[in-house]
């Protein structure tokens, strides 16, 4: 009896060589465990990812400076430190944007949902501001009609971690005004997201985001290998965009 | 061979949704589906009705869901009346939220008391625990057959705890987001005649649905209860 939800045939030989959107650490507010190192490494390698951009959630709900050190220790070929700060409180988070940035790190996260802070509150755009003048890419939780104006006119590459596709067309006419504004594919899950923001502001704009282990990474994986891009767009969502905008090889 | 329960025929507001639903259902093999209007959920039930029940004739691959309105009850029985006999519409559709009507209030009940007296089965959407009023109108009406619809969402321990409260009451996955082992939880913890496949199709591609069931891995009978027997079983569908 063949299996009628064979994803693996229709994921093909899909891989993905950089995923934007990967946690280690633990959810307290969730039963079940949450991402040790070494089993979010299985779950990347269990779905053909070869790399991840990983942030942790000690960091995000707990205390930034050891968080990030933790991540950062985790750095290698298939491990891209992401740091994160917390919006709460914007002198340290600053300080330690600059910290990372000094250690090499590429990307900040921001968890303004997690972190309970808006799109209005000073901090966020305070950050951001700092981060982008270090040329740091801002990564970013957060509702997108929202969070677009504190991260606008700043020259800031930015990547939006949470765009839902009921929220695309906002999307996509902030991404038409400011040309470092990206977006993960993990909530375009409608039938047409990735093709229509190829369509109009370009490939370029999507980078492939499970949100592993806390989201199903099959989901994108699936989405990504059935859309109409072509097969040059679909390796760089899946991932040949993100190591240029991170600067890996 | 899949049979999608929760797939929709018509144009959606947001942003980009153009492809049609038997080109969506392609992507993943699914076989047949069992659509509501758009138009209907959203706007009006009863053009809506009608104008599936054209479109049905176009197609054998799609079967059709009535929608009801619980505070249009007459009009529902009319259509409910007229088209179920075609053998092209073979459920009811209720969606809570666009008619205003929680699951519990007063017009909900009494439509799907009219649906139970029927013998139609009713997808419902369900989201966190609204699962649970479901399971109760399950248990006062002893002929509705219900399929909760998105399994209650964010919601998934009270459709867990729905289900097993009765076994009329159906569950399906989709939904927009995909925590991990949401649909794997549900698996281990209900009786798999109780499990169906939907996707909210053109809404949501299916492969958010697909992903979900998929990575839960299901085998053998039980997968292919899921894809389409139970279905089949509840509506009564020849494949």
């Amino acid at each position: 009896m063949s299996n009628p939800f064979d994803a693996d045939a229709l994921i093909g030989d899909l891989t993905v060589t950089l995923d934007i959107d990967v946690l280690v650490g633990f959810y307290p507010q969730l039963d079940r465990a949450g991402g040790t190192p070494e089993s979010v490494r299985a779950v990347l390698a269990g779905h053909r990812i070869t790399a991840g951009a990983v942030a942790n959630l000690r960091a995000a709900l707990h205390d930034p400076r050891s968080g990030n050190d933790e991540v950062l220790a985790l750095a290698g070929p298939d491990v891209v430190p992401v740091g994160v700060v917390d919006l709460r409180d914007p002198i340290g988070a600053v300080a330690e944007v600059e910290r990372l940035a000094a250690a090499g790190v590429r990307a900040i996260r921001l968890f303004p949902d997690e972190q309970g802070v808006q799109a209005d509150f000073p901090s966020v755009r305070h950050v951001a501001k700092q981060a982008a003048r270090l040329g740091l890419v801002l990564l970013t939780g957060g509702d997108v009609r929202r969070f677009w104006r504190p991260l606008a006119g700043l020259d800031a590459r930015v990547v939006f971690l949470d765009t839902h596709f009921y929220h695309l067309g906002d999307f996509l006419v902030v991404a038409e005004d400011e040309p470092g504004f990206c977006t993960s594919t993990r909530l375009l899950t409608s039938p047409d997201a990735l093709e229509v923001v190829a369509a109009r502001v370009g490939a370029d704009r999507l980078l492939f985001g499970s949100r592993a282990p806390l989201y199903e990474p099959l989901v994108p994986r699936l989405r990504l290998a059935t859309s109409g891009l072509s097969a040059a767009d679909v390796a760089a969502v899946a991932g040949g965009t993100a190591r240029t905008l991170l600067g890996i090889a | 061979m899949i049979i999608d329960v929760h797939a929709h025929w018509g144009p959606w507001f947001f942003t980009g949704l153009e492809t049609p639903l038997l080109e969506v259902m392609d992507r993943y093999g699914i076989d047949r589906a069992i659509v509501s209007a758009a138009e209907a959920v959203q706007y009006d039930p009863v053009a809506g009705n009608r104008a599936l029940a054209r479109f049905l004739e176009t197609t054998d691959r799609l079967y059709g869901y009535v929608t009801v309105h619980p505070r249009r009850l007459a009009e529902a029985e009319r259509d409910l009346r007229a088209y179920l006999p075609t053998g092209r519409f073979v459920g009811a559709k209720l969606h809570t939220d666009y008619s205003g009507s929680p699951i519990a209030s007063p017009q909900t009940r009494d439509a799907l008391a009219m649906l139970a007296d029927l013998g139609c089965p009713a997808l419902v959407h369900t989201w966190d625990t609204s699962v649970l009023d479901l399971a109760q109108a399950c248990a006062d009406l002893p002929g509705l057959r219900a399929i909760a619809g998105h399994m209650g969402a964010g919601g998934v321990r009270y459709a867990i705890e729905a289900a097993n409260s009765c076994d009329r009451l159906y569950l399906e996955p989709c939904w927009s987001h995909a925590p991990a082992g949401r649909f794997a939880e549900v698996l281990a913890a209900v009786d798999d005649r109780q499990l169906l496949f939907g996707t909210d199709a053109t809404l949501i591609d299916p492969a958010s649905a697909f992903g979900a069931v998929a990575a839960a891995r299901p085998s053998g009978e039980t997968a292919e209860r899921i894809a389409w027997r139970n279905a089949a079983e509840l509506f009564g569908l020849q494949v």
